[in-house]
């Protein structure tokens, strides 16, 4: 049996019935854009002097973290309903296979979210007349890249353990948030070296990424040994 | 020559048992089952029924015992097993944002399948769903939904195909397209089907099993079965109930 094949069609699957339903990309990239218009509503209040670019890596951070639990619900729940995930179970696909398809359907659709929200945020709380210059783009997408990995590796994992639960919402927050501290603390500290370009910057932006990408390495490494144990609980 | 066509029996089962925390849903569960019969298992609702379907088809695994499934064990033997099982269940086991060709092609990719254009048009031909083929499967009866989920058994060409209460919800026309449809690939293949339907049950099956309690009270050949006595058994099962 071809595991390549086997996650291809995985992957392509996710992506087919996410274009045909626009369910996850809808209700994730609607949150997102909610938060936007409280985080509006909130800065509103602070003053004209209070230097948004400060906050603005963990504000940013935020929306992403419960925009993605949103989603990866939302991605185990099709496999669940109709009892395909039985069916992928019984099938000689090896379990790492559907984790990583999975895993990467859910990183696709959170970039897609990443990509249309990054900008408006910095069209509606940085693009001021004088404010501060950043860091360069690439940097702040490789923090976003990185983190993102991270919240799909992990989520996936987390998400196909709570799916059968009976709070699964609230299972897959409790359990998601204390294990993703470590890449959370790592790429909003990037991010915001990036963002306010303070000097030193780029070494503290270096040294982020190295505990987010081993972050990444460990947790995925650890999501491909348990998936199985996961799928078989 | 494959394992099963080498060993005159589809199924082994030794001394099978499965507890889920302090409950046994199986309890040394023990028979053989030849290649190429149909084995009906009847028995009240919590029996063990779907546990032992589970273990068989290698989805759940035995927490004492052993089960070889075409010479395989549902352990050790479980990947290499898959690709030789179907699975039917009352459970469409379809995606239903994906039109019944693109849930064959999904299916035939994860299989591996060679040609698989040519096998989905065949099989969808076979379940005469043809002229549905480009339709979402959300958009199906409970009959069509069931003879695609059929089509998605066979794609492989399984050598054992599991049964769980296919007939559940369906009107009597679909019933009666669906038992074609077992009569037409019956041949070469072992079937085991849950049921609680006793005359459908006993109709298909060349052997018969009741569970109660995660235990066998009845395990024989359809030709030795006397009708009344295997009614009267299976009533003073039921009475048994769940514990």
């Amino acid at each position: 049996m071809s595991s390549w094949r086997q996650f291809k069609a995985i992957l392509k699957k996710d992506i087919v019935m996410e274009l045909r339903t626009k369910e996850m990309l809808t209700s994730m990239g609607l949150y997102a854009l909610l938060v936007l218009v409280v985080y509006y509503i909130t800065l509103s209040q602070a003053g004209a002097d209070f230097e948004v670019r400060r906050i603005a890596a963990g504000l940013l951070w935020l929306v992403f973290i419960f925009t993605s639990l949103l989603g990866l619900n939302r991605s185990l729940v099709h496999e669940k309903d109709q009892g395909c995930l039985e069916a992928l179970l019984i099938s000689p696909t090896d379990r790492p296979v559907i984790f990583f398809g999975k895993a990467v359907g859910n990183l696709i659709f959170l970039l897609i979210v990443e990509a249309l929200i990054v900008p408006l945020f910095f069209f509606i709380f940085l693009a001021r007349p004088g404010a501060q210059a950043g860091g360069p783009v690439w940097m702040l997408a490789l923090a976003l890249i990185l983190g993102s990995i991270g919240i799909a590796g992990v989520g996936t994992l987390l998400a196909t353990m709570s799916v059968n639960t009976k709070g699964k919402d609230f299972i897959l927050a409790v359990l998601f948030i204390p294990i993703m501290f470590p890449l959370l603390l790592a790429v909003v500290a990037g991010s915001a070296a990036v963002l306010q370009a303070d000097p030193e910057y780029v070494r503290t932006f270096w040294q982020m990424m190295g505990l987010a990408a081993g972050y990444d390495v460990i947790m995925l490494l650890a999501a491909f040994g348990l998936y199985e144990f996961v799928l078989g609980a | 020559m494959t394992d099963a066509a080498l060993t005159s029996n589809a199924l082994e089962v030794r001394d099978l048992s499965r507890t889920f925390g302090a409950r046994k849903a199986l309890d040394g569960v023990d028979f053989d089952l030849p290649t190429g019969a149909f084995l009906s298992i009847f028995g009240p609702n919590g029996a063990g029924k779907s546990t032992l379907l589970k273990v068989l088809s290698t989805l759940t695994p035995p927490s004492k015992g052993s089960a070889k499934v075409l010479g395989l064990d549902v352990v050790e033997g479980a990947v290499e097993l898959r690709e030789r099982i179907g699975f039917i269940s009352h459970n469409p086991l379809l995606y239903p944002d994906l039109s019944a060709e693109e849930n064959l092609e999904f299916f035939a990719e994860i299989y591996c399948i060679d040609r698989p254009k040519e096998r989905i048009r065949e099989l969808l031909d076979a379940v005469e769903l043809d002229h549905r083929r480009l339709d979402l499967v959300r958009t199906f009866s409970r009959g069509m939904l069931q003879r695609l989920s059929i089509a998605r058994a066979l794609l492989h060409d399984p050598a054992l195909i599991y049964l769980d209460e296919p007939y559940s919800g369906l009107d009597p026309h679909a019933m009666d397209i669906l038992d074609g449809l077992i009569e037409r690939v019956r041949e070469g293949r072992t079937f085991v089907m849950v049921s609680h339907d006793l005359s459908k049950g006993l109709e298909l099956c060349s052997h018969a099993l009741i569970l109660s309690k995660g235990r066998i009270v009845l395990f024989q050949d359809k030709d030795l079965i006397d009708e009344d006595e295997f009614h009267q058994t299976y009533r003073s099962t039921v009475g048994l109930g769940v514990s």
